[in-house]
């Protein structure tokens, strides 16, 4: 009994579909689902985009800036407590304020990091947990070296060694874990935001697709040329359509000019600072720990070839003049640099370690402080460069969701009234 | 921000489809400190061959020119004349031992008891004192950068050993040194045979360190490059002992007034300069040198300048020089 009503009524339905009105009635139910549906998805790959380009402005572009900011002030505090260390008891004033601000860059720059990450990913072993473990660590050594210093007790000077050893063995790897971590961050989120949009394209065409179908079976069963809401909906088919893919094409020239005259420039100026930083490193250690004065300066000439080549890599991927003229100050400076170091070294292999020591504190450290300043000066124009590109990149994308969500209903309230006016004709 | 609101709208209805993600509480892990220890310390597994007990003639040394040349004349084609045309005497020397080598914070300078032996050798070459390149240099590396030719002399707390004498040449001895043993104040440790399972440093390199590795009590051997990287793990509880010879180890004591020097002398450590071999003019005339310091007071004052204060007693007479012609 209950099969043959099931039966009958499939057969009635099968029949209804058959007729016009059955078949007018079935593209309006398709047309605003594939309308509503299309309008969802699309919106959703244009929040994912928008979602990237947001990590980019606020999360990985920040971090990867934290990171190589720890390194930096660590790997200067080092620098600068050691050089402290040659210029006697006494240290200067302005070297321990060097000393202070650089450890308090490296710790608020770590608790940005820090901030970022999820409580459970900071687990012991990782660079995270490394860094804020071993940085007071760090820091207590040091004052220790300081204190016994300050007396005239020669194991000042091994305290400053063990916490030097602690710094380059254990934090700076671990900064640099980091930087490399944030850095491949913000290259996942380059490629989420300016992936081509292709979601974008498939279902603005298939919502033209469908609205073009209705139109023309329409016209056959009804012989009417024109419905103005099947039309209305159409047009707005076609906006959507261009809307998105025009704000696609944008991002995605956004997110490379980002690359090209941003993150791809700032990877290398950053690690040409981190090779003149360990270089001034390698320098300082040679006169206070000449024992091993010569695996320093054996790795001063490795870090500073380096320095060569990547100084020239960043001249030859400069987009801007002004990052340009830094890059040709920076590489003036380090020959600069070279040359006082030469004579530094001169001085100290003829046993002069006094004037080694005032060449370190004078000429060689304000060359080296020459060409941080200069590379820093072209990260900062690069970092610029980055944001600008990323906010346009924003602003391209700026109430697209909206606007697809408004389109979709459009589409969808025009398919229904179009076929509407004719359904109502069978009546 | 309306762009945060659809966000948020499709954010609640990817949740409504995905079902609420289990939430998992987060533990604090319970971690231990990583302690920091100086570059390059390290448990001695495999311990240095112990040093060769005995040979003929350990402390004769080459008997001194008779007489001496003068200042700035230096027999042609001799190892002096060779160091005088060079224009400085290029001595290796520590400078992390307390007031026998060491690097005064103050004023930057290498100073104390090896020091001044130095400074009477570049006298006596070039009648000024301050003719001279101190090299700063470990233990480890004494031997090496003798045999490199990089330095020209060694006054760096090095004892007489048969081991060394197969690769350098020595002076006489200049000073009487005993390895003795170093604890904090407040240690139980009274001599060599409380040391079994502590920790004990000395530097990479060094006779003490052979010692301690092949002491009956079995202590565990600690190296360090330099020896007050000894005082700082001392400082830091990451050794139970520092053993080593008296000078140095009372040079720490006087940095640290919780340390004392404890039980019998492990062994004798007599001091030479040690120089290249097949270079006996030169052994010669800074026998001659060692002479004529250790005569004339120069030697007693340099004593009482930089370890009078540290070891207890009046200045002992300086050590006798034993020759082999």
């Amino acid at each position: 009994m209950t099969a043959t009503t099931a039966e009958r009524r499939v057969r009635e339905f099968t029949t209804l579909a058959r007729t016009t009105p059955g078949i007018l009635g079935g593209f309006a139910v398709a047309l605003v689902a594939v309308a509503l549906l299309a309008g969802a998805f699309s919106g959703l790959s244009v929040q994912s985009r928008a979602q990237a380009l947001d990590d980019l402005a606020t999360r990985s572009g920040p971090l990867s800036v934290a990171a190589q900011e720890i390194y930096r002030s660590l790997s200067d505090a080092d620098a600068t407590a050691t050089g402290a260390l040659l210029s006697g008891g006494l240290e200067p004033a302005e070297t321990r304020k060097r000393y202070e601000d650089d450890i308090a860059q490296a710790t608020t720059a770590l608790a940005i990091a820090v901030a970022a990450e999820e409580p459970a990913d900071i687990t012991p072993g990782s660079a995270l947990a490394t860094l804020s473990q071993q940085l007071p660590q760090y820091a207590g050594v040091v004052e220790t070296a300081r204190a016994n210093n300050r007396q005239g007790l020669p194991v000042g000077g091994s305290y400053q060694g063990e916490a030097t050893h602690l710094l380059r063995a254990t934090l700076l790897p671990a900064a640099q874990e980091l930087y490399r971590a944030e850095a491949g961050r913000v290259d996942t989120d380059q490629d989420r935001a300016g992936a081509f949009p292709v979601v974008e394209l498939l279902l603005g065409l298939l919502v033209l697709g469908a609205l073009v179908a209705a139109q023309v079976v329409l016209r056959r069963r009804t012989n009417r040329v024109f419905n103005l809401g099947l039309l209305a909906a159409t047009a707005a088919g076609l906006v959507w359509l261009v809307w998105t893919l025009t704000a696609g094409f944008v991002v995605m020239a956004d997110v490379g000019d980002s690359r090209t005259q941003g993150s791809a420039q700032v990877d290398v100026l950053a690690q040409a600072r981190i090779s003149t930083l360990a270089a001034r490193a390698d320098e300082t250690l040679t006169l206070v720990n000449p024992g091993n004065g010569k695996s320093y300066q054996d790795d001063y000439v490795t870090v500073s070839r380096k320095l060569g080549t990547l100084l020239a890599t960043a001249g030859s991927l400069a987009t801007s003049q002004d990052v340009q003229a830094k890059i040709d100050a920076a590489k003036a400076d380090s020959t600069a640099w070279a040359n006082a170091h030469d004579a530094l070294r001169k001085a100290d292999d003829g046993g002069d370690h006094g004037k080694a020591v005032a060449l370190a504190l004078g000429d060689a450290g304000a060359t080296f402080d020459r060409v941080d300043a200069d590379l820093q000066g072209a990260i900062e124009q690069t970092r610029q460069a980055f944001s600008a590109n990323v906010s346009a990149a924003e602003g391209a994308l700026a109430g697209t969701v909206v606007g697809v969500s408004v389109l979709a209903v459009l589409v969808a309230v025009g398919s229904v009234a179009g076929i509407w006016r004719r359904l109502k004709e069978y009546r | 921000m309306t762009r945060r609101a659809t966000a948020g709208l499709l954010a609640v209805f990817a949740f409504a489809l995905a079902g609420c993600a289990p939430v998992s509480g987060t533990t604090i892990p319970q971690v231990s400190a990583d302690v920091p220890a100086p570059a390059g310390a390290a448990e001695v597994t495999s311990p240095p061959p112990a040093p060769v007990q005995s040979c003929p003639n350990l402390l004769a040394s080459r008997r001194p020119p008779s007489p001496m040349p003068a200042p700035g004349q230096m027999p042609a084609g001799s190892t002096m004349a060779k160091i005088v045309q060079y224009g400085k005497l290029r001595v290796g020397v520590d400078q992390n031992t307390y007031n026998v080598g060491f690097r005064d914070p103050l004023n930057g300078r290498i100073q104390g008891f090896d020091i001044d032996m130095a400074h009477a050798i570049a006298k006596a070459l070039f009648g000024d004192p301050d003719k001279i390149e101190l090299h700063a240099i470990t233990s480890a590396q004494r031997i090496p950068m003798l045999q490199s030719g990089e330095i020209d002399i060694v006054v760096r707390t090095m004892s007489i050993t048969c081991d060394r004498l197969q690769q350098v040449d020595f002076s006489a001895v200049y000073y009487d040194a005993k390895q003795r043993i170093l604890v904090k104040t407040n240690s139980a440790i009274q001599g060599a045979a409380d040391l079994g399972g502590k920790r004990v440093c000395a530097t990479n390199g060094s006779t003490s360190l052979s010692r301690i590795a092949a002491l009956a009590a079995k202590p565990v051997a600690i190296g360090v490059p330099d020896w007050t990287d000894c005082l700082v793990m001392l400082q830091q509880g990451q050794v139970d002992a520092v053993s080593t010879d008296d000078v140095i180890l009372a040079g720490m004591a006087a940095q640290d007034p919780y340390t004392r020097v404890v039980g019998d002398p492990l062994a004798d450590e007599p001091y030479g300069i040690a120089i290249p071999q097949h270079k006996e003019d030169f052994v010669r005339f800074v026998n001659g040198v060692l002479a004529e310091i250790e005569a004339d007071g120069t030697w007693t004052a340099a004593y009482q300048r930089w370890l009078g204060s540290l070891l207890p007693g009046a200045a002992p007479a300086p050590p006798a020089p034993q020759y082999r012609d």
